[in-house]
């Protein structure tokens, strides 16, 4: 357990690192695809601690990420001299507030039902998003500027990207790696335990209602902040941030990368980013793409590219893969 | 008064099409406990065969037999090459199966029939309008309520007062037991899905006149045939007629009274029915 524990903070240091160099390797075009990169990781592994580790498949998780990022563009256009900080601080406020309600009225189902109303309360903040033109913008969606980052004695330009790239990758990067402590905590612990055996944590008197109730908001606050990310990124936000498309993309980089490991959405997140932006330059079926991806994984890999991972492990150690999907463990 | 009775006729067409979409899709969710987020697409698919068949033969009826045939079949293959392979990874991988195909068949229909709305034009005797209550009506809406009350009647009889409906309720209980009696249960559940499939691809045939046909069809009616789930109880056939009612009504009379605020009401039945019951209106307690 030290080891293991030993191991992941060397591997969560040597990213950081290998973050740090990369403004001095990558050109323009792609330090901008790897901050896009850095955020969607966060989404998805904010979803990957609904999925893989509560059990709860969501299709609702874009509105949280939508709220987050429509938060940040609102007040940055309404409230003038607001800083940085100030607009994520209300993104995540926001989204923690609808994580709280929305998590109270959806959490009363379970498995598919949960799923289905999931589905259907992202639908009706997109109907908000589209029809409430005269904040939103509907269709036109708000342009915003960066602020810059201001300490009081000194202020760092946001407007030059590399500056905005170690932002980011500080900040998320940092709220990643909170996460994965919290999945060592005893309240990561127990969620994964009431995902096991639900009735057998009733028992042993926890909460469950609660515990997951706060797992949702935690998760729905994550979402939120990586929507925050995603508008002071692209310096843009339109009703598709809070589009079932949005949560779609999360699910299929959380699938993609495998909801057995901490790591793997992330790792999914690289995946489909790159592979959008290769594709989208080669054809305009990107979503049938999609599509035939899903269920080709869904029918053979249906743990992901952890899964993969774990079978070439298994093979140089002499183990043998089950070849069923892994259960989310830690680390 | 007129406009009155114009829009409560609008709001039944409107339910009579819900249902029928609702119909499959609380039947094989109640029947396989799967949700199959592919049924709106499979009645996009139903409405562009339609199209294409009216193109060809100008015959409505006949496409109104043909089409549900043609989604029986595709259904009853998704099930047996499938969706059975994924079942024993659980629910989870079950949806995302059927969200995967909905992305397929939406993507395989912009490619085939272009991407902007198609016009379905019948002709015939339900083309035309008749005197209703003082007023001028289209008879294509009085002949959707019509259908819509057909179909639901037909489940109706067969679930409940055939023995074909007992040995489908019974595999649901317990399945092994009916399994052991000489009865092929994987077949009886690829017949559900797939008779599922062809009600979708029914309702596609009807919506076709009245919505015309476009891509984006079945997005659109996907997140109300969900809510009408939601709100009449999960897997309730009773339910689905109430709760397209109800949402039919409301989505007509919500655009003459509150136009701004329409778009939402539905979604205000819906939390409100959660959390008063939330099990749905006809929902059993989980």
């Amino acid at each position: 357990m030290t080891t293991q524990k030993y191991t992941s903070y060397l591997f969560i240091a040597g990213l950081f690192l290998l973050g740090a160099v990369m403004p001095m390797v990558l050109k323009q075009y792609h330090l901008n695809m790897l901050t896009e990169i850095i955020l969607f990781a966060l989404f998805a592994v904010s979803y990957n601690l609904l999925l893989g580790y509560a059990g709860l498949l969501s299709f609702g998780h874009a509105m949280f990420f939508g709220m987050g990022a429509f938060t940040v563009a609102v007040s940055l256009i309404h409230i003038p001299g607001l800083s940085i900080w100030g607009a994520i601080t209300l993104a995540v406020v926001m989204t923690t507030l609808v994580g709280f309600v929305t998590g109270g009225l959806l959490l009363r189902h379970k498995g598919s039902y949960f799923a289905l109303l999931t589905l259907a309360f992202n639908s009706l903040f997109y109907a908000v998003a589209t029809k409430w033109h005269s904040v939103t913008g509907g269709d036109d969606g708000l342009s915003v500027t960066r602020p810059d980052l201001d300490f009081g004695f000194a202020a760092i330009s946001m407007g030059d990207l590399t500056n905005f790239y170690y932002f980011t990758l500080v900040i998320v990067g940092a709220v990643i790696v909170f996460c994965w402590y919290f999945t060592q905590t005893a309240m990561g612990q127990t969620v994964l335990m009431m995902r096991e055996n639900e009735e057998r944590m009733k028992f042993l008197g926890y909460n469950t209602n609660i515990s997951r109730l706060i797992l949702f908001t935690f998760t729905g606050t994550l979402a939120g902040l990586a929507g925050a990310f995603y508008t002071l990124h692209f310096q843009f936000c339109s009703q598709s941030a809070i589009s079932v498309d949005m949560t779609t993309t999360v699910l299929l980089m959380t699938f993609v990368g495998g909801t057995g490991r901490f790591w793997g959405p992330m790792l999914g997140a690289l995946v489909y980013v790159i592979l959008q932006n290769y594709l989208s330059n080669i054809t305009d079926r990107w979503p049938l793409f999609m599509g035939l991806i899903f269920v080709f994984m869904v029918l053979f890999i249906p743990g992901g590219l952890t899964q993969i991972i774990q079978s070439l492990k298994n093979l140089f150690s002499g183990k043998r893969g089950t070849g069923k999907p892994l259960a989310a463990k830690e680390g | 008064m007129s406009e009155f009775a114009v829009f409560f006729l609008h709001g039944l067409a409107y339910a009579g099409l819900l249902f029928l979409v609702s119909a499959g899709l609380t039947l094989v969710f109640g029947m396989m406990n799967v949700l199959n987020f592919a049924h709106a697409a499979m009645y996009m698919l139903g409405a562009y065969f339609s199209y294409t068949l009216l193109q060809e033969t100008g015959q409505f009826w006949l496409s109104l037999m043909v089409c549900p045939l043609l989604l029986f079949a595709i259904g009853a293959l998704i099930e047996r090459l499938l969706l059975r392979r994924v079942h024993v990874y659980g629910h989870v991988h079950e949806l995302l199966l059927t969200f995967g195909l909905a992305y397929i068949i939406t993507e395989v229909v912009k490619w085939t029939w272009g991407n902007y709305p198609l016009a379905v034009n019948i002709g015939g005797f339900l083309g035309e309008t008749v005197e209703l209550f003082g007023i001028t009506y289209p008879i294509y809406r009085i002949f959707i309520f019509v259908c819509a009350i057909f179909v639901g009647a037909v489940m109706a009889l067969i679930l409940y007062k055939t023995r074909l409906g007992i040995i489908l309720r019974a595999s649901v209980n317990d399945g092994e037991m009916v399994n052991a009696l000489g009865i092929n249960v994987p077949l009886v559940f690829t017949g559900v899905f797939a008779f599922g499939a062809a009600l979708s691809g029914f309702a596609g045939v009807i919506a076709g006149p009245l919505l015309s046909t476009y891509p984006g069809m079945a997005a659109e009616i996907l997140i109300d045939a969900f809510v009408v789930i939601v709100v009449g109880g999960f897997g309730s056939l009773g339910g689905a007629v109430v709760a397209s009612l109800l949402i039919g009504e409301l989505q007509s009379f919500g655009v003459l009274l509150f136009p701004k605020l329409s778009i939402a009401l539905v979604y205000l039945l819906m939390a409100a029915v959660l959390i008063i019951k939330p099990s749905g209106l006809f929902g059993e307690k989980q």
